[in-house]
């Protein structure tokens, strides 16, 4: 009988054994113990002990556990999904050019890849540890029990439960007494704390179940819904700088603007243009027929003005100046009402307008082609002048034009 | 636990002094004919023989940083399980005379004047190149000879006075040199980390000046570290064939050794990784051409090499516990761990930017000739000492340890 001297508050059914227990007081004894019951065949039953005994495992009979082999197979599907995900969002789902780099490639997608493996092995470790040893335990027979209390300090306890099919009380009675232990005891069912969990844990874990799935919803209801309202800022990022911007009201200045104009009379360091042929392309108020004197007319300005061309001109020009570019096909191709399309450079009147009128269009823009003074700079357009007088010269060239070294190979 | 180790003591036999002499005649006979013939060999190329001696010497090198290292951890973390291998480990790292008198062979045809391996020694080059003109004040002769006498002096230092503190304890006994050497091992450490740091910088990296990886000491240390452990295993395996520590090593002290062989192994490719990542992302031409010229030609096999044999074959080789249980698997990839990190030390010193991979005999016998000498200096250490720390007193926590 249980001399634990706790009167239970409610009986509720005449008392059960659940198991007897044995206590020792050195880890040698309760090794020597467990071999014992081992040896005698028991299948349910446990030791405890307040810290790790070396050899436990082995004594009582305890095959290796499976969890490295869980937590492995947790590693690999970790990580295998991490790639295939990333490999799906990056090329199947959304591809998406980022820094010029190939839609997927490995080393990019390495450290998650990494990150997920660990995080999946570790929670695996974690709960597998748990499932297998039958953990988490809210009660216990055993916890009401006051001498079982020191197995957190300084004694040593081996427990058979009543449940096993080797279990006789005088015969697992007399097995446990040959053990020389300091004391055994039989335990009784626990038949005060309730069966089923309290109201209120109920509850408690019912709500909190249900808040972990409002980000949940609230995200499936962002993809599927739209909204006037400007997005929730959750960390304020770049949207909302601390800066004026441009037509903006300044109290700062006396004049309450933002921008501010150059100091009159002044001319900021290297902003001198007094050169109109130069900056303008004009000469006396007309456009200027000839290149002005700081463009060298050669092979190098000439590669320059191609290099430029390439980048500003030929996405709607197009290489060869048709008018046929990357994005006038495009917006064809989107049937794009609006689009006006681009120029075609080898047009009649183009071939003859004066240099310093095409130097003028570039800089100043024409229609609905925007300015390039600002992107390129003044004597990159003059280039850009040269290279397209070249490209148009090369629609009616004749074999004279070409250096007589390369004429061979064009006839 | 404590209890148990009462029941522990140690009955074997702890010293190996004809055995030793033997291995120790045979090592230095073999490394001395094999150097002998690499500098015959290689007479003829100059350049190559110096590349082919610095590959082997940072390789021994590397062994002997990796031992020394461990023996400082030990002490740094009170360790008890290492007590009955720490003293192997306490012989190889002592063996830093012989790898200072061994830098020679790079240091001296340095201050001789030969720029064949190191640009930055090239007046006209660092005058040309404003890269290299910007080093100057680090990768400079002067500065560079005193680097070198700080590196060999601390690292003879500390290996010397580990071996001989433990020595005095095996007589003396007690708990005050174990004390001693943990209050060394502290600071030691981290001039440690500063030594090989700027040792790798200066002796591999510098080969390409104009390139640099803040991250590249802590490859080269993941490199030292797997080779220390690994070397470790073998001499224990050697002493134990030879009848010697025959109960007092036991399987559970190659466990945990295969088990830093393991993780280091996956800490080598996470350096790796962080290292060629990163500059990889930045896509910098200064930065690029480094793994440009190691992903051209013959050394693309090399790299791809080291990916697969470097980490993912012993990583799933190393994994099980039978694996680091077993005497004779973890010494096949002990084994196997010291061969490719061969070739991971040839890959960081041998590629210009040329395609093809310049291996030859000369690479083979400058190889087998310093390694011999070291472990001929090695063998003739371990004579006359015992081959445990029997004043130690955690011996008895080391000889009872288990794994749980």
């Amino acid at each position: 009988m249980s001399d634990s001297g706790e009167t239970p508050a409610v009986v509720k059914e005449p008392e059960q054994v659940h198991g007897l227990l044995a206590e020792y007081t050195t880890p040698q004894e309760l090794i020597e113990a467990a071999r014992r019951v081992r040896d005698a065949g028991y299948s349910r039953w446990d030791t405890f002990s307040p810290f790790p005994v070396h050899g436990i495992d082995p004594a009582m009979g305890i095959r290796r556990t499976r969890l490295p082999w869980i937590v492995f197979c947790a590693g690999l599907t970790g990580g295998s999904l991490a790639l295939f995900f990333q490999w799906w969002t990056s090329t199947v789902d959304y591809p998406w050019i980022v820094s010029g780099k190939p839609f997927w490639s490995v080393p990019a997608n390495i450290p998650i890849t990494f990150e997920v493996t660990v995080l999946f092995s570790a929670l695996t470790c974690f709960f597998s540890m748990l499932l297998l040893n039958k953990l988490p335990l809210p009660s216990h027979p055993l916890d009401r029990h006051r001498r079982f209390a020191r197995s957190t300090d300084d004694r040593f306890f081996v427990l058979i439960q009543a449940s096993d099919p080797k279990f006789d009380r005088r015969e697992t009675a007399r097995l446990l007494d040959s053990t020389s232990p300091r004391h055994v005891e039989t335990v009784m069912e626990d038949n005060v704390t309730p069966a089923r969990m309290p109201r209120g844990i109920v509850f408690a874990l019912l709500i909190v179940g249900s808040a972990a799935t409002v980000p949940f919803a609230l995200a499936v209801l962002g993809r599927y819904s739209t909204s006037e309202q400007p997005r929730v800022h959750i960390v304020p990022d770049m949207d909302s700088q601390e800066k004026f911007k441009a037509q903006r009201k300044n109290p700062f200045f006396a004049d309450g603007r933002s921008m501010r104009a150059d100091v009159t009379g002044t001319v900021a360091h290297g902003e001198l243009r007094d050169d109109d042929h130069f900056y303008v392309g004009k000469v006396n108020g007309a456009f200027a027929k000839t290149f002005p004197e700081q463009v060298e007319i050669s092979l190098h300005t000439m590669e320059r003005g191609r290099e430029k061309f390439g980048i500003y001109c030929s996405p709607c020009h197009g290489a060869d100046g048709a008018g046929q570019g990357m994005v006038h096909q495009r917006a064809r191709a989107l049937l794009q009402g609006t689009w006006v399309p681009p120029t075609d450079l080898h047009q009649e009147n183009l071939l003859y307008k004066p240099v310093g009128e095409l130097f003028d269009n570039i800089s100043r823009g024409i229609r609905n082609m925007p300015p390039y003074a600002r992107q390129i700079d003044t004597a990159d357009r003059w280039a850009v002048v040269l290279y397209l007088r070249a490209l148009q010269r090369s629609r009616s060239a004749k074999l004279e034009d070409v250096p007589e070294s390369e004429r061979g190979g064009l006839k | 636990m404590s209890h148990e180790a009462e029941t522990h003591q140690l009955e074997d036999n702890i010293t190996v002094d004809s055995e030793a002499s033997r291995l120790s005649q045979i090592s230095l006979g073999v490394g001395a004919v094999a150097l002998a013939g690499a500098v015959l060999l290689g007479l003829g190329d100059l350049a190559k023989l110096q590349r082919a001696y610095l590959v082997a010497f940072m390789y021994v090198l590397s062994v002997a940083l990796g031992v020394l290292w461990f023996v400082a951890i030990q002490h740094l973390t009170n360790a008890k399980w290492s007590v009955v291998v720490r003293r192997v480990a306490e012989i190889l790292a002592n063996n830093m005379i012989l790898i200072g008198v061994l830098s020679l062979g790079v240091v001296g045809p340095m201050l001789a004047g030969s720029t064949d391996l190191y640009a930055w020694l090239d007046h006209e080059r660092v005058h040309a190149d404003h890269i290299l003109h910007h080093k100057a004040a680090y990768l400079n002769v002067p500065f560079f000879t005193v680097r070198w006498l700080v590196y060999f002096g601390f690292w003879i230092w500390l290996g010397r006075r580990f071996f001989k503190m433990s020595v005095q304890q095996d007589k003396d006994g007690g708990d005050h040199i174990s004390k001693a050497l943990q209050r060394t091992s502290a600071p030691a450490m981290i001039v440690f980390a500063l030594t090989l740091t700027f040792c790798a910088f200066d002796l591999i990296m510098s080969l390409d000046a104009t390139w640099f990886s803040t991250m590249f000491g802590v490859y080269y240390f993941a490199g030292c570290v797997l080779a220390g452990y690994s070397s470790l295993a073998l001499a224990l395996m050697w002493v134990q064939k030879t009848g010697r520590l025959a109960t007092s090593v036991t399987q559970e002290h190659y466990h945990d050794i295969g088990k830093m062989m393991f993780a280091f192994t996956v800490f080598w490719a996470y350096i790796g990784f962080s290292q060629f990542m990163l500059i990889w992302y930045a896509d910098i031409p200064e930065e690029t051409h480094w793994y440009h010229w190691r992903f051209e030609g013959g050394w693309k096999v090399v790299s791809a090499m080291l990916l697969g044999l470097h980490f993912v074959v012993p990583f799933f080789g190393l994994m099980s516990r039978h694996v680091k249980r077993n005497k004779r698997s973890l010494a096949f990839w002990a084994i196997w761990i010291l061969a490719v990190h061969y070739v991971d030390l040839f890959w960081l010193i041998y590629p210009t930017g040329q395609g093809t991979v310049p291996f030859g005999l000369v690479d083979v016998l400058c190889m087998v000739g310093v390694l011999g000498l070291f472990v001929g200096v090695s063998a003739r250490r371990a004579r006359g000492v015992n081959l445990i720390p029997t004043g130690d007193p955690r011996l008895a926590d080391s000889l009872a340890f288990e794994n749980a």
